[in-house]
């Protein structure tokens, strides 16, 4: 390639890299400025003064005793909230993967009835949108007293991460060849030994794929967390720094904050999965 | 106790746990919205469910937001999958040259497909804001507009927005599928081309183009069912409104489950919208020949 060629292509790629990042860019700059810095025009690009306070308040609590029947303010709740999001993401991913890898490896190494319907569900239960499910999984929920717990949330993200889990699992497991398990069974080795020691192995870059779409899916759900749960501590990051539009002044500075913290998790883990990300996206396994 | 399971057993023992949860997780809950469908649900009497046989779909047809949402949802479907794919597939071409440092690249450009939807609904409020938002000042300093744009409370400007946030989260999902193609194409092809002196234009209409267009049919399906029924995107950014100027079927249908009440208007709303998801997926069958690889097997 000729070198003014190049030069033109990362121009290109610069300049659309920029405006592709220039939202999470300016919620940085704006999480990290004082409160009057934030509201000033013409808006400053980079902060003048660098405060980490809406950090500060989101982590540590505002510190401010609440006037008697005030309430505790919304962004007391943040660490909460991040430990319940937490704690329903990685459920539901732990269900849905297990129930998910059992299966794929069953449908691709033994024969059943009805084996070929298996690929429709699960592309129609992928297609289908979480607001046909959320209601009436709400009401079983209801039935069962279940809702306004964590454990309603994990019961109801399985609804979502399950059938691309099996898709994803079911395409893994196609590729891995069978001749090394069939060996080990002539050896002796029962099924159960196989599927532990050599076939759990070699699906691990599967199952760390499915996880972390299945991760991702869960932590940024909004839709369930809105229906199945009402109290400020049981809400889902997503459900509960929604509240913080709920006094009559927006504090951005914390909005913005409560952005870049709750990316984080996702970056991190965006990180790890960028090189299964094409494996994935390859085998169809995506739900968006 | 140590007993020894069947080669058969073990077969079936794995599939259990899916047959369960198929049966709980997706039979279960598309079975009650069909059912909901047909009764007249009040959630202060949970116990009275009276059937009223096709009174929820005769209530849903002649409601005139019904129909304006459905044809909102049209618009946001057919400029968002359109943008998607030919934005996606000039970026995609972009992330293919062979450049030093493109993994870099492409980890930032593939980077907004996973910021959760509230992230970017809280970014885009933030940016797009009427009185103090940053876009207003680049545009009203690089003399574009004269005044202020109330982005989020002019019904235009408000879908404009919508539009645009969704083309900035799913545009990596065609990038990375159109992209995985792409890696796929023998260079032979290209070699060849050149040898017989076709030029780099040729070359892309007569070579990646047709390479590129079964991937290219699935994905626009694939985008086309999917935003059709996004919620939280419209939700999370402008609530439906100004009025009800950005509503589609999904909110819609929870407006009417959730802030009307009426859980069996909105399951009715629901089911039109797994049938016409259902029609969707029946092209998606004839576009990919899906399922064809398995009677081989």
């Amino acid at each position: 390639m000729r070198p003014w060629v190049a030069a033109i292509l990362y121009a290109v790629l610069g300049a659309i890299t920029f405006v592709v990042c220039f939202p999470l860019l300016w919620a940085i700059s704006t999480s990290l400025k004082p409160k009057d810095e934030i509201f000033r025009w013409p808006p400053t690009l980079i902060p003048e003064n660098v405060t980490f306070e809406s950090y500060r308040q989101l982590l540590f609590g505002s510190g401010v005793a609440s006037a008697p029947g005030a309430g505790t303010p919304p962004s007391d709740f943040f660490l909460q909230w991040f430990a319940n999001s937490v704690i329903v993401s990685v459920g539901s991913t732990a269900i849905s993967i297990t129930v998910a890898t059992l299966a794929a490896y069953s449908l691709t190494r033994f024969r059943f009835w009805g084996q070929r319907a298996v690929p429709y569900v699960a592309i129609l239960g992928y297609m289908v949108p979480s607001v046909i499910f959320v209601f009436p999984m709400f009401l079983t929920m209801v039935a069962l007293d279940l809702t306004d717990t964590l454990l309603s949330l994990i019961l109801g993200y399985v609804c979502i991460t399950l059938p691309f889990c099996l898709w994803l699992m079911w395409a893994f497991f196609r590729g891995v060849p069978i001749e090394i398990e069939e060996a080990a069974l002539v050896d002796g080795a029962s099924r159960l030994q196989v599927f532990r020691q050599i076939v759990l192995p070699v699906a691990m870059p599967g199952i760390i794929a499915a996880s972390i779409f299945s991760l991702i899916v869960s932590w940024n759900d909004y839709l369930f967390g809105r229906v199945f749960m009402n109290s400020m501590e049981n809400l889902p990051l997503t459900v509960g720094v929604m509240h913080f539009f709920d006094g009559t002044h927006v504090d951005w500075g914390l909005m913005m904050a409560s952005s870049v913290l709750m990316t984080l998790p996702m970056a991190i883990l965006f990180g790890f999965m960028q090189r299964h990300l094409v494996a994935g996206f390859g085998a169809g396994a995506v739900k968006g | 106790m140590k007993f020894r399971l069947s080669d058969r057993q073990v077969g079936v023992l794995f599939m259990l746990p899916l047959l369960v949860a198929v049966g709980v997780f997706l039979v279960w809950p598309i079975a009650e919205a069909v059912r909901l469908s047909f009764v007249r649900y009040n959630p202060l009497r949970p116990d009275e469910q009276p059937f009223v046989g096709f009174d929820n779909y005769v209530f849903v047809l002649q409601d005139p937001l019904f129909w304006e949402s459905f044809w909102q949802a049209l618009v946001w479907t057919g400029w968002s999958t359109v943008l998607q794919a030919l934005i996606g597939v000039g970026m995609a071409l972009l992330l293919h040259q062979p450049l030093r440092g493109m993994n870099a690249f492409r980890g930032l450009l593939l980077f907004p497909y996973i910021v959760p939807t509230v992230v970017i609904a809280l970014n885009w409020r933030w940016l797009f804001n009427a009185e103090i938002g940053i876009i207003n000042h680049l545009l009203l300093s690089a003399g574009i507009i004269d005044d202020r744009i109330a982005w989020l409370s002019t019904p235009n400007m408000a879908m404009g927005s919508a539009i645009l946030l969704n083309v900035w989260k799913y545009t990596p999902f065609v990038v990375i599928v159109v992209l995985a193609r792409l890696q796929t194409i023998p260079t032979e092809l290209y070699d060849a081309a050149k040898v017989d002196g076709a030029g780099a234009l040729r070359r892309f209409r007569d070579i990646t183009l047709p390479q590129l267009a079964e991937v290219l049919a699935v994905v626009i399906v694939f985008r086309t069912i999917w935003t059709f029924n996004k919620f939280e995107e419209i939700y999370l950014l402008t609530r439906g409104g100004p009025g009800t100027s950005t509503y589609n079927l999904a909110l819609y249908a929870f407006d009417q489950s959730i802030a009307n009440l009426r859980m069996g208007v909105g399951a009715a709303a629901g089911v039109i919208m797994l049938l016409l998801l259902l029609a969707g997926s029946v092209l998606y069958i004839r576009v990919s020949g899906f399922g064809r690889e398995d009677k081989s097997a």
